[in-house]
């Protein structure tokens, strides 16, 4: 079947989105979403016409376990402790073998090894898709090399990035929650040297968004975020 | 029908902000979303899977999909609320097929909705659903346009919808052949593409676009 004939995309669309699709055709139409623009553009057309609809259901309240069970699935905060006697409890003999491990592998090393140097956090900012301006810069890789003590960074784009003479790229360290805060404006041509007390205490992520001359005047990020990496802890 | 964000609802501003945030892995970010959404969400999972725990689960797997994939959600292609409804009824629907028992349908239920008015304003602080879309006008629209249905119609689309009926259910709920509630499904999401795609146009006329 040729998915990209308009009427074809529209009424499985319309068929998908209204529930009425069922079964293995919902299933081999989901699997065919990621080759077919014309089939996603349809998809999207109809939940934008069909999930208005939705707005008349009145609200249910879902019992507090539910995001219990959702922060222990990915790891937000740690599981809850079932009501158990603490020896029955598997993550008491995690814990006791995970300190156990943790004690044996720190004595090795201490045994076995000199003191290590330290390595620099290497962080690959990669390019956010710029909603608003897509002409703006290039799509290209910044990497930021933190230095172990973490009272330095180093940035560098990976590709040549051109932006228009009046912006500035700015960098960003991302708490956790909260609000951004300035590591100030880097160069889009070459390196350049960050220096700011503790750059990583408390960050999770880094972002360059792009701003007026010499950076934001607020201290707030204003422009649209052009690159992100994670810090990985 | 892609809403430009400068258009955006200050509700639908913040959940896209909070969903934006949870991408890169703000956990408080993520709360609030729970926090703001989930009674939503629940309610349309609850209303296709109606058996509450496979509910639960469900609504589970959804912000576990939602946390995951929050970095690919483009507020330029989508509204936070629909994104968010469609990952609900993916999941909701996806949940139906693996249930061993026939799932248990209640009466046709959008008769004893029609009598509420759909923006009515609520008299709490939460963000009713309507104030978390991005345009009021979209939902008010789509009301019309279910209005401007025969009631037949609207009944086999919105138990379909609504309840996650297959055409067979409906056609067995409706006491009619399954070729006559395939036509009235196909017929009622055909009109009103129509009738919306109008609305837009006169949207669009009233604002001089």
């Amino acid at each position: 079947m040729d998915y990209s004939r308009p009427e074809l995309a529209d009424r499985l669309g319309a068929e998908y989105v209204a529930g009425t699709l069922r079964g293995p055709a919902r299933r081999r139409f989901e699997s065919l979403l990621p080759g077919h623009p014309a089939l996603r553009g349809a998809v999207q057309r109809w939940q934008d016409r069909l999930m208005p609809l939705t707005v008349t259901l009145a609200p249910v309240t879902p019992p507090a376990r539910v995001w219990r069970r959702i922060e222990a699935r990915l790891g937000l905060r740690p599981a809850e402790a079932p009501s158990q006697a603490w020896w029955a409890r598997l993550a008491f003999w995690r814990v006791l073998s995970g300190i156990a491990t943790a004690a044996t592998l720190a004595l090795a090393f201490i045994v076995a090894s000199p003191p290590p140097a330290q390595a620099p956090i290497v962080v690959v900012l990669s390019a956010a898709a710029p909603a608003d301006q897509p002409n703006a810069v290039t799509p290209a890789s910044f990497v930021a090399s933190i230095s172990a003590d973490g009272r330095a960074m180093v940035t560098r784009p990976l590709l040549p990035v051109s932006v228009q003479a009046d912006r500035s790229l700015e960098l960003w360290a991302l708490p956790p929650s909260g609000a951004p805060r300035s590591l100030g404006v880097i160069s889009a041509s070459g390196s350049t040297v960050v220096r700011r007390g503790q750059v990583l205490q408390g960050t999770s992520a880094l972002a360059v968004t792009l701003e007026p001359p010499g950076g934001s005047p607020s201290g707030a990020p204003t422009g649209p975020v052009l690159y992100v990496g994670k810090l990985s802890s | 029908m892609a809403v430009a964000p400068a258009e955006w609802s200050d509700r639908s501003k913040e959940l896209s902000a909070l969903l934006a945030r949870s991408g890169l892995g703000d956990r408080q970010a993520f709360a609030a979303l729970y926090e703001r959404t989930s009674a939503h969400l629940f309610a349309v999972v609850l209303r296709i899977n109606k058996d509450r725990a496979q509910a639960e689960d469900v609504l589970q797997e959804v912000y576990v999909n939602v946390w995951r994939a929050a970095q690919s959600f483009d507020a330029a292609q989508s509204q936070p609320l629909t994104w968010l409804t469609s990952v609900a009824r993916n999941r909701a629907i996806d949940s139906l097929r693996r249930k061993q028992t026939e799932p248990q349908t209640q009466p046709a239920p959008f008769n004893d909705d029609e009598d509420k008015d759909v923006y009515d304003d609520v008299a709490d602080d939460a963000p009713t659903p309507l104030e978390m879309l991005s345009r009021a006008s979209d939902a008010r629209a789509l009301a019309q346009c279910m209005e401007a249905l025969s009631a037949p119609q609207r009944q086999s689309v919105a138990l379909a919808f609504y309840d996650g009926l297959s055409h067979a259910e409906v056609a067995d709920q409706m006491r009619q052949p399954l070729g006559t509630v395939k036509s009235w499904v196909r017929r009622a999401l055909l009109s009103l593409k129509a009738c919306l795609d109008n609305a837009v146009l006169r949207d669009g006329r009233a604002r001089g676009a």
